[in-house]
């Protein structure tokens, strides 16, 4: 499991991208965040709630409480407009960051 | 989006909180759940949640922190401005003082100006609605004949047309009596204006009633002088020692005719001799021109003296005269350079601090505050300083409109019809300006001062925290901008302080010391000469009975520009002399007159006992005009129909007015026979009894006798001078307030500059530079900014002094005095803003300055 410190940065980009996929709730996030990268990357209740209202602050995401699965209320997220330009911009600088990285660990 | 979420959250705290609440419960749920599915007991699954959760209690924390992350850090960044506010009170008073008197000043005369000229009479279609009098292309008299009103009444050119006479009265409520303004008007005068309805009772159309014996009183009246008493309609009120009855209460809003006038006396013009002043109501849809064409022949065909007349119209809504039309908004203008000022000095100020705060700001930068969270910083600052400054602003503007309602001349204040009081629209409009004003001030050190690197105010060098070129130039700029616009508004002031100094120093040519005038009426034609004499002759002995009179002069007008006048062909009796076209006063006098004013006869003679009809004294003027270089005395001269023989010619007397046409040549027939509507001239030593006490004593004495005015000689030269008066005390005002600004400025600036410098001036001083040579650099840096400002304000006074021409009397422009006394001012402030920081610069001790660093 990596470690926090590099997932502090790309926490943002893995919840608008699971966002992406289709409007989901926190404890979804979560596990599709864990399923998707095969058990490998665990976001903590403590990163992932304080990320996800931050991002609908800044206008990113938007929530609705909705009554959800056994009559309980779950709050779902989507993603908005600029919540997508902001990912697909992050997705290039995390691209160019990991091919950099990449390089300068092969030019070893 | 993200600011609804957070205005959400600001106002629906406790639900936002149940949500996160409801929101990490369902996570909690899910995980269980998910944990049974896993094949734990429910026991098992749920602390399993739990110890996944790391603290519940933290999360909702957390999440909390970000939704309420803004509101708290404003109140923060609130109460850190206070207290950094409140931590240099010399700055934030300077600061707050400033832009309270120009947001107060500001507001203040825009509600001046706004009551005086921008805003319509308080009537309906107040536009429809106009003073109308013939006259010729000079003027004339502004009443006309009833039968030229009843005319205009039934002209499709007007919807209606009325009368409103302004008048003063003796007014006696128990004890006290006291003058107040009178109009007789014709009953529809109300209807005509529209929207006028009586606190109490009625008017005088009313219900068809007669009320030739009603009067009308104002609510100021009636809540002054009767206590507001609720039965006084019915009652019987002592007007002029006649009782009236009070047909109604009018609001104390209503001002008609003139704006001192409280009472109302119906007229149907019926009595002989009546004159009317029209106002009348243009009908709508008719085109100007054509309902004045018709109005015009009308009055021609009511009144065969109108032949050669033409009407004149003088709209109520607003001043109609050039005094007021040029001088208000001049004195806008001066407002504005002010406000200018204030403003450029609040921003100077704040960035003078600038030094010290970017140290600030660059450390905060460094120790991880984003330049947005600065600039907030900065911005809640500069709008807490604002609020301050707009709420100090309020009270000044309240203090200045009373002050002003107070002191404003009657003249400029009888204009308006409507109530001065503090318009609320000035005062947010200038509180905006003030505090974008002080934002922009505000702003531009936080954005200097986050632009420098983090490391650069750590670095050793920079200790003694020199200026940013950017600051540097900006403060120098606005220093000279300031002391431009300063320099500027004392050309402007000084040059019409000057103008009024002339004008009340203007040699009359006669003296007013103790003397005090009456315009009195003996009831129109209801006496025939012989009784009129025999009045006259009771009332002289009257007036000598009057503790302190010496002399008493009948006349038949009174100087100043009181005569008659009479414009026209003058032809004098030289041989192949053309006809002169002049405006031309005439006085008849009696035979006291020319010694109670002081008036010398420098040629021939006075007027005898009885002196023939066709016997005149002319003034200096009227003779060297008529006839240039000869003895005028034994010529005559013709007016229209008319020959008059001069027998004395009399030093010139003058009337002192910015409106040059005000001053004319004049004349002097002999007071022969009692006019009905005589004037009187009384000299007292030391001075008379007040006119008050005068017209009481007449009123007693002489019921018969109405006293239309009674005021000093002196107070008959006011008029002029109020305006110019006022002018002349607004605009220095302004121009002290603009001066002690940049002087202000231009201290606090060198002082800083000073303070920053004494690293160098200690090294200048320990290399053996005199305390002269560094006074010098200092006052350099003062002079070079006054010296810019004055080049420039003296460029734009130049052009403000040409465009005050008309408002000048006795001064030119280009006046030598007035250029030298500003530019003197100009430069002793330089050198008082100057002194201080100079002598501090050089009194610094080398040994001091080296041991601290």
């Amino acid at each position: 499991m990596p470690k926090t410190e590099y997932l502090q940065g790309a926490l943002d980009l893995l919840i608008l991208q699971t966002v992406t996929l289709s409007p989901n709730h926190g404890w979804g996030i979560q596990q599709r965040l864990r399923q998707i990268s095969r058990e490998s990357i665990a976001v903590s209740q403590g990163s992932l709630y304080p990320a996800l209202h931050r991002l609908e602050v800044a206008g990113f995401l938007t929530s609705e409480m909705t009554a959800s699965e056994n009559n309980r209320k779950a709050r779902v997220y989507t993603i908005t407009v600029a919540g997508r330009k902001r990912l697909s911009a992050e997705t290039d600088d995390w691209r160019d960051f990991a091919l950099a990285i990449g390089r300068i660990l092969q030019a070893e | 989006m993200a600011v609804m979420t957070w205005l959400r959250s600001l106002i629906q705290r406790r639900r936002v909180t149940r949500e996160i609440d409801d929101e990490l419960a369902f996570h909690l749920d899910m995980e269980t759940q998910a944990n049974i599915d896993r094949g734990m007991t429910p026991e098992q699954a749920r602390r399993a949640a739990l110890r996944d959760f790391a603290g519940v209690v933290q999360a909702k924390e957390a999440v909390r922190e970000v939704r309420t992350f803004r509101v708290e850090s404003v109140w923060q960044d609130v109460r850190h401005a206070t207290r950094t506010l409140a931590g240099h009170p010399g700055f934030s008073v300077t600061a707050v003082t400033m832009l309270a008197l120009g947001i107060g000043i500001t507001t203040a005369m825009f509600t001046l100006v706004d009551t005086l000229i921008l805003r319509p009479v308080p009537f309906r279609d107040p536009e429809q609605l106009a003073h109308l009098w013939m006259g010729s292309d000079r003027g004339g008299r502004i009443v006309v004949a009833p039968a030229v009103l009843r005319a205009w009444q039934q002209s499709p050119a007007f919807d209606g047309a009325e009368s409103a006479a302004p008048a003063t009265a003796l007014l006696e409520a128990g004890e006290t009596v006291v003058t107040r303004g009178i109009a007789t008007v014709t009953p529809g005068v109300f209807n005509l204006l529209g929207g006028v309805t009586p606190l109490r009772g009625q008017l005088f159309d009313d219900g068809g009633a007669t009320h030739s014996n009603g009067v009308l009183v104002s609510e100021t009246v009636w809540r002054t002088l009767y206590d507001a008493d609720p039965a006084l309609v019915g009652r019987s009120i002592s007007v002029n020692r006649e009782r009236l009855t009070v047909v109604g209460i009018l609001p104390a809003e209503f001002r008609f005719p003139s704006a001192d006038t409280v009472l109302w006396r119906p007229t149907d013009l019926i009595r002989p001799g009546e004159m009317a002043q029209a106002y009348v109501r243009f009908a709508t849809g008719l085109p100007r021109e054509d309902a004045l064409r018709l109005a015009t022949d009308a009055a021609r065909a009511a009144d065969a003296q109108n032949a050669t007349l033409r009407p004149w119209v003088f709209p109520l809504a607003g001043i109609d005269d050039a005094y007021s039309k040029q001088a208000v908004p001049l004195l806008g203008g001066g407002v504005v350079l002010v406000f200018l000022v204030l403003c450029a000095n609040v921003c100077s100020l704040m960035l003078a601090r600038l030094t010290t705060r970017r140290r600030e700001f660059s450390m905060r930068a460094a120790l991880g505050a984003s330049r947005a969270r600065l600039m907030r910083q900065a911005f809640v600052e500069s709008c807490v300083l604002g609020a301050a400054g707009a709420a100090a602003g309020a009270a000044v503007a309240w203090g200045f409109v009373s002050i002003a309602r107070a002191l404003l001349p009657e003249p400029l204040l009888m204009q308006t019809l409507n109530p001065l009081d503090l318009d609320a629209r000035a005062l947010a409009a200038s509180s905006m300006a003030g505090v974008v004003a002080t934002l922009a001030a505000g702003l531009l050190p936080a954005w200097l001062g986050t632009r420098v690197d983090a490391g650069e105010s750590l670095r050793v060098v920079n200790r003694s925290g020199t200026e940013t070129r950017g600051a540097r130039a900006l403060s120098r700029g606005l220093l000279v901008l300031e002391v431009a616009m300063a320099c500027t508004l004392l050309i402007g002031a000084t040059l019409l302080a000057r103008s009024f100094a002339n004008l009340t120093r203007a040699d009359r040519g006669l003296d007013t010391t103790g003397v005090t005038t009456l315009w009195l009426s003996f009831g129109g034609n209801a006496l025939d000469a012989a009784g009129r004499a025999a009045l006259a002759r009771t009332l002289e002995e009257d007036f000598r009975q009057l503790p302190g009179v010496q002399q008493v002069a009948w006349s038949y007008g009174l100087p100043p520009g009181g005569g008659m006048t009479s414009f026209g062909d003058w032809t004098s009796d030289t041989a192949g002399s053309s006809p002169q076209n002049l405006e031309v006063e005439r006085y008849v006098v009696g035979p006291e007159f020319f010694s109670l004013y002081r008036i010398p006869i420098i040629h021939g003679r006075g007027f005898a006992a009885s002196e023939p009809q066709g016997h005149v004294i002319v003034g200096e003027r009227l003779a060297r005009t008529l006839w240039p270089g000869l003895d005028p005395v034994g010529h005559t001269f013709r007016f229209m129909e008319q020959q008059f023989t001069v027998i004395g010619v009399a030093r010139e007397i003058h009337y002192p007015a910015i409106d040059s046409r005000l001053d004319r040549p004049e004349f002097y027939h002999a007071y022969t026979e009692a006019s009905s509507t005589p004037m009187v001239s009384l000299r007292c030593v030391p001075a008379c009894p007040d006119a008050a006490v005068i017209r009481n004593h007449l009123a007693s004495s002489h019921p018969a006798v109405r006293v239309q005015r009674a005021a000093p000689a002196e107070r008959n030269y006011a008029a002029q001078l109020a305006r110019p008066r006022a002018a002349a005390a607004l605009a220095l005002t302004f121009a002290a307030i603009a001066v002690i600004a940049a002087a202000g400025g231009l201290f606090s600036v060198l002082s800083y500059g000073v303070s920053r410098r004494r690293r160098e001036f200690g090294i200048r001083t320990a290399l053996g530079a005199s305390p002269r040579q560094i006074r010098r650099v200092v006052f350099g840096d003062g002079l070079i900014v006054a010296v810019t400002g004055a080049v420039i304000g003296s460029l734009a006074g130049a052009a403000l002094a040409r465009g005050l021409r008309s408002l000048q009397y006795g001064v030119t422009p280009g006046d030598t005095a007035s250029w030298l006394l500003v530019l003197g001012i100009v430069w002793l402030t330089t050198v008082l803003a100057c002194w201080r920081p100079a002598r501090t610069a050089a009194r610094m001790d080398p040994l001091m300055m080296l041991r601290e660093e």
